[in-house]
């Protein structure tokens, strides 16, 4: 603010245009506050989001044209070069059928015991919130607690499950040195470890199923097996979908479970897709085939992710 | 039909029989856990232990330093959570409640981290990281996941049931802008912090994948990892008695919390899977 008084001015008037001016500046400057201020709040968010999620997506599909071995250290451009590679390597087409078959046999399983629970607990019943802890409690605890779990007990010999095998005549088997038996073994685990927590997803579509219908289906004398399939389970399908495809997209990032129980064998039979990108990139130190591998893995569950998404929106406005 | 007794049986046997084969695992360890070594090479099956022993409990905390691990944890988990609070309060507010040029697509941006799986960006964050200096630290292991969509995206849908009238009448009394958000909102949104916390807290607590990439030595290992490791010693791989000893020590506490604030996870584990 000018301080200087000039001769033949009066005092007052000058101040009073200072203030005038000196507000228009602060008024100016608030309102390009206020304009950047929602970029303000959301910055951190954004710097850290490019940091670690979009730059690394789009260098993914970089480092993937690149070939980057141990053999090559200095990386040079090779095109696609590495996709067709994918394409040419059997053991790529394994670790995918893998992968294909271990959704196959843990998603239909998981969800039809989840949805069949969540139908059992739905009723007024007493105890509810103990049935309900014992079979959501898996969920709390990390998959490698659970694997350590479940190798102990499908141990040879020693193990509960050959324990009780043997007790109903069954011969003693090395579930997870089989190799046709290995993949079923992470089935089983993968079903115990989240059929807890799709029953609450599927509970919480329950509960938004208007009762009066089904009043209205018991007036109209439809027994509970008609209810089900005529009102609850039209109703309660897009949830189904929706938890399909996440229940997919889960199994093709299971990682945990075959680092610590298969390592991907026996002759990787149980060699799923997290697994395959991590032996090539930190194994074998192949960064360039593993980031196609990756930009692969990527598509596969963005159009997985893409659709559970819509289907989410279309329940939203369905409910 | 619901009221009918047989009907209740069969509901509460078929649950008993259901809950009953998804705590037997739990259970086995739990007793194998207080064992002695060799009781458990028997070829028929003994629950009980004979003579129980906390002598496993003592024997892991001299095979891999316990404490450090756990300590670890504790701030990997927590001060993680501390920094994800406060990036997805502006974030949610200015989504929820601030008119901007771009702002659909910024949030749909936002979106795409809820939409990728976190494991098929590993090699790229770890070049990262590895550039940063950040590898083998506690931090590095935090770095992903510094910004969260799911906790914008759960926070925002409460900041937006805030009624308009409420922000002008606190906006005449002087309380307007940051003011509002930090005296009013957050204030509001409790329960949309408490969900985001206890799935964040579960989901960083249970995490191997990530400190696997990112860790070299001890130095800054989480408990899950620990106990991964451990199971490939020597000493862990040929004795289970030691191996579910460890188990349980990892998984005590965080399932302690589950029993007891039970209702509470399982809320909001119900609006992760609404989140995405």
């Amino acid at each position: 603010m000018n301080r200087t008084v000039e001769p033949g001015v009066s005092a007052g008037v000058l101040v009073k245009e200072g203030e005038i001016r000196v507000r228009e500046r602060v008024w100016t400057r608030r309102r390009v506050l206020a304009a950047a201020r929602p970029y303000l709040y959301i910055l951190p968010t954004f710097f850290f989001l490019f940091i670690f999620t979009h730059y690394p997506i789009l260098k993914t599909f970089h480092l993937s044209l690149f070939k980057w071995n141990l053999a090559t250290p200095k990386r040079e451009f090779v095109g696609l070069a590495n996709y067709l590679q994918v394409w040419s390597t059997p053991l790529f087409w394994q670790v995918l059928q893998n992968n294909v078959v271990f959704a196959l046999g843990t998603v239909p399983l998981t969800l039809a015991l989840a949805l069949a629970l969540a139908l059992l607990i739905n009723q007024k019943i007493r105890g509810l919130a103990i049935y309900r802890a014992l079979l959501f409690y898996p969920t709390m605890i990390p998959m490698a607690a659970a694997a350590m779990i479940w190798l102990w007990i499908l141990t040879p010999n020693y193990g509960l499950l050959n324990y009780y095998g043997r007790w109903l005549g069954l011969p003693d088997i090395h579930w997870l040195g089989h190799s046709r038996l290995a993949l079923w073994a992470l089935v089983l685990v993968g079903v115990w470890k989240r059929l807890g927590y799709y029953m609450v997803i599927f509970l919480a579509g329950l509960q938004v199923i208007p009762e009066h219908l089904n009043e209205a289906a018991i007036i109209e004398g439809a027994s509970p097996w008609h209810r089900f399939w005529r009102v609850t389970f039209p109703l309660l399908s897009p949830t189904t979908f929706f938890v399909a495809i996440m229940a997919v997209i889960d199994s093709f990032q299971a990682i945990d479970q075959v680092y610590l129980m298969t390592a991907g064998g026996p002759g990787n039979a149980t060699n799923l897709f997290i697994f395959y990108i991590y032996q090539n990139a930190f194994r074998f130190f192949d960064f360039g085939y593993a980031s196609a591998v990756s930009g692969i893995l990527f598509l596969i569950l963005l159009a997985l992710t893409v659709l559970a998404f819509r289907m989410l929106h279309r329940r939203v406005h369905y409910a | 039909m619901r009221s009918r007794p047989l009907w209740r049986l069969a509901v509460h046997s078929l649950l008993l029989v259901a809950g009953l084969v998804m705590v037997l695992p739990l259970l086995w360890i739990v007793l194998t856990a207080f064992k002695e070594r060799n009781e458990v090479f028997s070829l028929v099956p003994q629950w009980l232990p004979a003579r129980p022993t906390f002598n496993n409990f003592l024997g892991v905390l001299d095979a891999m330093p316990f404490w450090r691990y756990y300590w670890n944890t504790l701030v990997v988990a927590f001060g993680l959570l501390a920094i994800q609070l406060m990036t997805i309060t502006l974030a949610a507010y200015a989504f929820a409640r601030m008119e901007f040029w771009g702002r659909d697509v910024l949030f749909i941006l936002l979106l795409v981290q809820l939409m990728i799986a976190p494991q098929s960006t590993v090699i790229q964050n770890y070049l990262t990281l590895s550039g940063l200096g950040l590898l083998d630290t506690r931090l590095g292991i935090m770095a992903p996941y510094l910004a969260s969509a799911f906790g914008t995206f759960l926070l925002r849908q409460t900041f937006k049931s805030i009624p308009k009238e409420l922000e002008e009448a606190a906006s005449l009394d002087g309380c307007g802008g940051f003011r509002f958000l930090a005296h009013i909102a957050v204030p509001l949104a409790v329960p949309g912090y408490l969900a985001f916390a206890l799935v964040s807290l579960t989901y960083h607590w249970n995490e191997f994948f990530w400190p696997l990439v990112i860790t070299e030595t001890s130095k800054a290992r989480t408990l899950t990892l620990g106990l991964g490791i451990f199971a490939q010693t020597a000493e862990g791989s040929a004795d289970w008695t030691m191996l579910m000893a460890a188990t349980l020590m990892v998984i005590a506490v965080p399932v302690l919390c589950f029993l007891i604030f039970q209702r509470r996870f399982i809320n909001s584990f119900m609006q992760s899977g609404l989140g995405g």
